[in-house]
């Protein structure tokens, strides 16, 4: 045993040995959440029709568990078209660059105290700038399609995921008051004692309803709009190119439930800082916890789009600007006061 | 850090924060509270004053080096606070008659003026642009204020083009002389730039802040913008423009020539030397076709730019002395001819026009000639104040060997005669037209009296204004 | 593989590309390609930062130009229905007279270059402007400068861009009548009894 892993490690070692090393950590990481994005869409299928009394997808499969297979090899098998008078080459971009990015944030996730591939300092950066770029996979589907519906659509999803970006910006100020770092692993550990989501309840409502701003879920997925736009900016998508955009927004929602654990929920920590039961298992104790917390995320996402109807234009930008940002400032002056009057201002460097 | 380590910019603080609550107060109470923000404003334009004289009177340098104060700084401000409660005075009537009565025009006089107010105190690079950028910034907006008006518009986006490309030459010559020397403090910069052989790079980056200043101030060749801004923005931000940015703007210059680059006299004052003559040359021959008052005052004011310029050739304690006093009094008159200018109705529409004077004297007496006063004190008859500001500077030209400027200057004075004279005269001997109104208002009416008093008694009393100045000049190179 | 190689080849890998995607920006024909590869520009300028190790910096880039900026840029461009080729019509005439400007600058830039003789201060605070935080992560020493050595420049930068703002309000914002606007608190407490009133309706009368 001792020995494979000496062979392993002088393996890793090796450039070629480095690359495939790292090749396989990031697919360590893609599979899972490919998987999670499949049945993601399979429990909210399931979950909004328990929830309107209805059975939901059950024919594909135990309790129609490949429901999700069976539909992506439906979507593979069609024709993707391209609508006349679009830009090809944006037309066809759009969507990777949506996938893609849906993708690279998870590179800083730490999924337990030592399970994280690449520990940067400034990680909530990093989550932040690619979450920014998100909205450019929207915008350049809707122009290049040549199509009005896609076009608004494209425009409000824009504006809507700038706008709510700026409080979340804001929201995520306050976490790293009271971590005093960016690195995301520094903040899960920071939230040792207490998690974050006690003393900034309100921000953590906030963050989650930007959240749900951010991915364009309901009650503010106006973008889709399906009365007034057809289905927003994607309504020219077809097959492979539709599929990519889909899976593109549910990893996002997983992805904005992980960092509303990690900033809030205290990451990979177990409440009160329990003990796992069974030594074996320790190593996946971490783990556990923080796909728990991401699924009773997720579940809150299905929750909410389940019982609130959506919003209009005007009330989502007000919400926004009008309500979050001066919300969120104001405790950003309130939490840094705070720390600073009672001595417990974070001390870096220097 | 300790409380008195920000009395040198004490002032400034108090402007700041008095402008962020005006405009809290505007914005919750809306266009009726604008009389009140304007009164507000103004007082604490005066309170500013009274602070920078108990504050701001020491040397001192502070926040890390970027700002500061001392004697001549605070006679800047002074000067900078008068002239902008004086503009605030002469809009108040011009305004509400023109439908722009906004809680926001006062509150950015303030940001304009606190703007200049930064750049005089700056005691770096980096203060320095912030002041200048804060200042054009505001300036692009007043000059636009109008915003119904196509003239006004287009004067904004003129002067913010431009604007912007000399912001770009500041810049640029910032980084050449930080690259060069590795310091933006004027402190530093005052010891490392010397005299003997400075390095090219220095060199080149102050002389594109000289263009840089020279376009703010309007100098020629750098004043393109300035009869069409001086046209189309509202004729009070036009008496703000003729009068504290161009203080601001050569009280700056005067600045940056004897405290960082003193090292480089030998280099810029051929510079000044050009740009002073074209100035005059120009401001005297390109006015006396201007049909729209407005505009001759803009060509008058490059030539009074030009004026200025001539004390900093000369150079020396003398030199800045004459310029100063020159400022000193350019500001009343100007302020002066303006709030004559800003009095001319017929009917309710404010008159723009030289030959809408005709005859003036007849139905406003006293308005012709308190304007008389104002041209004769600009051509620079004696005994009026503005005879003594060329005297200082052509006599302070003279003992710098400079004979051939100083006759220059007499001339082109005598040929810039010509189209104040016009003015007198079409006041006086033109055909009358009737229905001039009454000046709008107790303030316009003071500031009258007031600025009109200054130019005839400086000739009886001057010893004041000679001190002051004397002073100032004194803190800033002896 | 050297260790020095893979930072060496990433410098010309981003730096090419910003140079040639920065071309691209004046050159592509479609205004809405010329702003995809301003951002392309802005990523490689992030990478550069990256390979100096100021990951605070190419981060901020990000989020603020390619994040924000760029994004207004889109929806400007995108929006606006300008024949850029009839634009450009014009600007081959006034070529000689810009190539004539280029090279006096160019000549310029050049006889300052060669003649290049810093002061004997430049070197050490140019090279490490934050000598004393040189321990510090580069998050933590661009907050302690920013704040403590540079906090007047940063106040009155806010200043600036509060008057900007005022200007944009001021220069553009216009109150139209006809604008339904919603009240959220009258209709918060609009009560039932306020608006509804039940009548006893007569048989066969109805209600008047």
């Amino acid at each position: 045993m001792s020995e494979l892993i000496e062979a392993f490690n002088t393996f890793i070692q090796t450039p070629i040995g480095a690359i495939i090393w790292l090749v396989a950590r990031i697919f360590a990481i893609m599979v899972p959440v490919l998987l999670g994005v499949a049945y993601l869409i399979y429990a909210e299928r399931k979950v909004l029709a328990a929830m309107q009394l209805r059975m939901g997808p059950n024919v594909v499969g135990p309790f129609g568990l490949f429901q999700p297979f069976a539909d992506a090899l439906k979507l593979m098998g069609k024709e993707t078209i391209i609508p006349s008078g679009a830009n090809r080459f944006i037309f066809i971009a759009a969507p990777m660059l949506t996938f893609f990015l849906s993708l690279v944030s998870w590179a800083v996730i730490p999924f337990s105290d030592k399970l994280v591939l690449a520990n940067v300092n400034v990680g909530v950066l990093y989550l932040f700038a690619v979450s920014s770029l998100a909205v450019y996979g929207i915008i350049m589907a809707g122009w290049a399609s040549n199509s009005k519906y896609a076009f608004l659509g494209g425009l409000r999803s824009a504006a809507q995921m700038v706008s709510y970006e700026v409080s979340i910006g804001l929201v995520i100020i306050n976490v790293l008051l009271l971590a005093g770092s960016l690195n995301l692993s520094d903040i899960v550990r920071g939230q040792t004692s207490m998690w974050y989501a006690i003393p900034l309840f309100p921000m953590f409502i906030v963050f989650f309803i930007s959240g749900l701003a951010e991915t364009n879920r309901a009650p503010f997925d106006l973008p889709e709009g399906e009365s007034e736009l057809v289905g927003g900016f994607n309504v020219e998508y077809s097959s492979m190119s539709f599929a990519l955009f889909f899976l593109g927004e549910y990893a996002n929602m997983i992805l904005m439930s992980g960092m509303t654990v990690i900033l809030f929920l205290g990451g990979w920590l177990a409440p009160f800082n329990w003990q796992c039961p069974i030594e074996f298992l320790e190593p996946l104790w971490g783990i556990f916890w923080f796909t728990s917390k991401i699924c009773f995320m997720l579940f809150m996402f299905l929750w909410v789009r389940a019982t609130l109807p959506r919003y209009r234009y005007d009330q989502l930008m007000r919400l926004g600007w009008k309500v979050f940002l001066p919300f969120s400032l104001i405790y950003v002056v309130g939490v840094a006061g705070y720390l600073v009057s009672t001595g417990n201002f974070p001390k870096v460097g220097v | 850090m300790e409380m008195t380590s920000l009395y040198p910019v004490a002032s400034e603080i108090f402007l700041a924060c008095a402008g962020m609550l005006l405009l809290l107060w505007g914005a919750t109470a809306g266009e009726k509270s604008t009389g009140a923000i304007t009164v507000a404003t103004g007082i604490a334009f005066i309170i500013a004053i009274f602070m920078a004289g108990h504050y701001e009177t020491a040397k001192a340098v502070v926040m890390g080096g970027h700002v500061g104060s001392n004697a001549y700084v605070l006679f800047i401000k002074v000067l900078l606070l008068l002239s902008a409660l004086a503009s605030l005075v002469l809009s108040q009537h011009f305004l509400k008659s023109s439908k722009l009565s906004r809680p926001e025009y006062p509150v950015l006089v303030l940001f304009a003026t606190l703007g200049m107010m930064l750049m005089v105190s700056a005691e770096s690079l980096l203060g320095l642009y912030m002041g200048l950028e804060l200042q054009s910034l505001t300036l692009y907006v007043l000059a636009a204020f109008r915003r119904d008006n196509a003239k006004s518009s287009e004067s904004g986006l003129k002067y913010f083009v431009l604007g912007a490309l000399a912001s770009g030459l500041l810049l640029y010559g910032i980084s050449l002389i930080y690259g060069g020397s590795g310091t933006i403090l004027f402190g530093m910069l005052h010891e490392v730039v010397t005299a003997d052989k400075p390095p090219v790079e220095l060199v080149l980056g102050f002389v594109f802040i000289l263009a840089a200043m020279a376009f703010k101030i309007s100098a020629v060749p750098f004043h393109m913008w300035t009869p069409d801004v001086y046209e189309g923005a509202p004729t009070p931000v036009t008496a703000f423009f003729a009068a504290a940015p161009k203080l601001a703007g050569i009280a700056l210059l005067i600045k940056l020539l004897y405290g960082p680059f003193h090292g480089l006299l030998a280099q810029s004052t051929p510079i000044i030397l050009v740009l002073s003559v074209a100035s005059m040359t120009l401001g005297a021959f390109a006015a006396i076709a201007q049909s729209n008052i407005k505009r001759m005052m803009a060509y008058s004011s490059i030539g009074h730019v030009g004026f200025a310029l001539v004390g900093l050739v000369a150079g020396g304690q003398e030199g800045v002395q004459a310029t100063l006093l020159y400022l000193l009094i350019y500001l009343p008159m100007t302020l002066g001819a303006f709030g004559i200018i800003l009095s001319l109705r017929r009917d309710g529409v404010y008159l723009e026009q030289i030959s809408d004077l005709a005859g003036l004297s007849k139905t406003r007496p006293a308005l012709a000639a308190i304007m008389t006063v104002f041209m004769f004190s600009m051509m620079g008859i004696p005994p009026l104040a503005g005879f003594f500001s060329k005297f200082y500077v052509f006599l302070a030209v003279v003992e710098a060997r400079y004979v051939w400027l100083a006759v220059l200057g007499v001339c082109l004075s005598v040929v810039g005669a010509y189209y104040y004279l016009r003015i007198i005269k079409i006041m006086y001997f033109d055909k009358q037209m009737e229905g001039f109104q009454r000046v709008p208002g107790w303030g316009v009416a003071s500031l009258l009296g007031v600025t009109v008093l200054f130019i005839l008694t400086l000739a009886v009393k001057p010893d004041w204004a000679l001190s002051i100045t004397h002073d100032a000049a004194k803190a800033l190179i002896g | 593989m050297n260790a020095e190689l893979i930072p060496a080849v990433l410098f010309y890998l981003f730096a090419g590309v910003l140079v040639l995607s920065a071309m691209m920006v004046v050159a592509s024909r479609n205004p809405v390609h010329s702003v995809l590869f301003l951002i392309l520009a802005f990523f490689n300028a992030a990478g550069l930062f990256l390979l100096l190790g100021a990951e605070f910096a190419a981060f901020i880039l990000v989020i603020v130009y390619v994040g924000a900026v760029a994004v207004l840029f889109l929806f400007v461009v995108m929006m606006l229905d300008i024949d850029f080729e009839q634009l450009r019509k014009g600007a081959w005439k006034s070529l000689p007279v810009g190539i004539l400007v280029g090279l006096v600058l160019v000549s310029q830039m050049v006889m300052t270059a060669v003649n290049w003789q810093s002061l004997p201060t430049a070197g050490s605070s140019i090279l490490s402007p934050a000598a004393r935080h040189a321990a510090a992560t580069n998050t933590q020493a661009v907050g302690a400068i920013l704040y403590t050595d540079y906090v007047y420049p940063f106040q009155i930068a806010g200043l600036i861009l509060l008057v900007a703002m005022i200007g944009a309000i001021v220069l553009t914002l216009r109150d139209r009548g006809g604008v339904l606007r919603q009240n959220i608190n009258s209709q918060i407490t609009r009560k039932a009894s306020d608006v509804v009133e039940v009548r006893k309706v007569q048989k066969g009368a109805g209600i008047s």
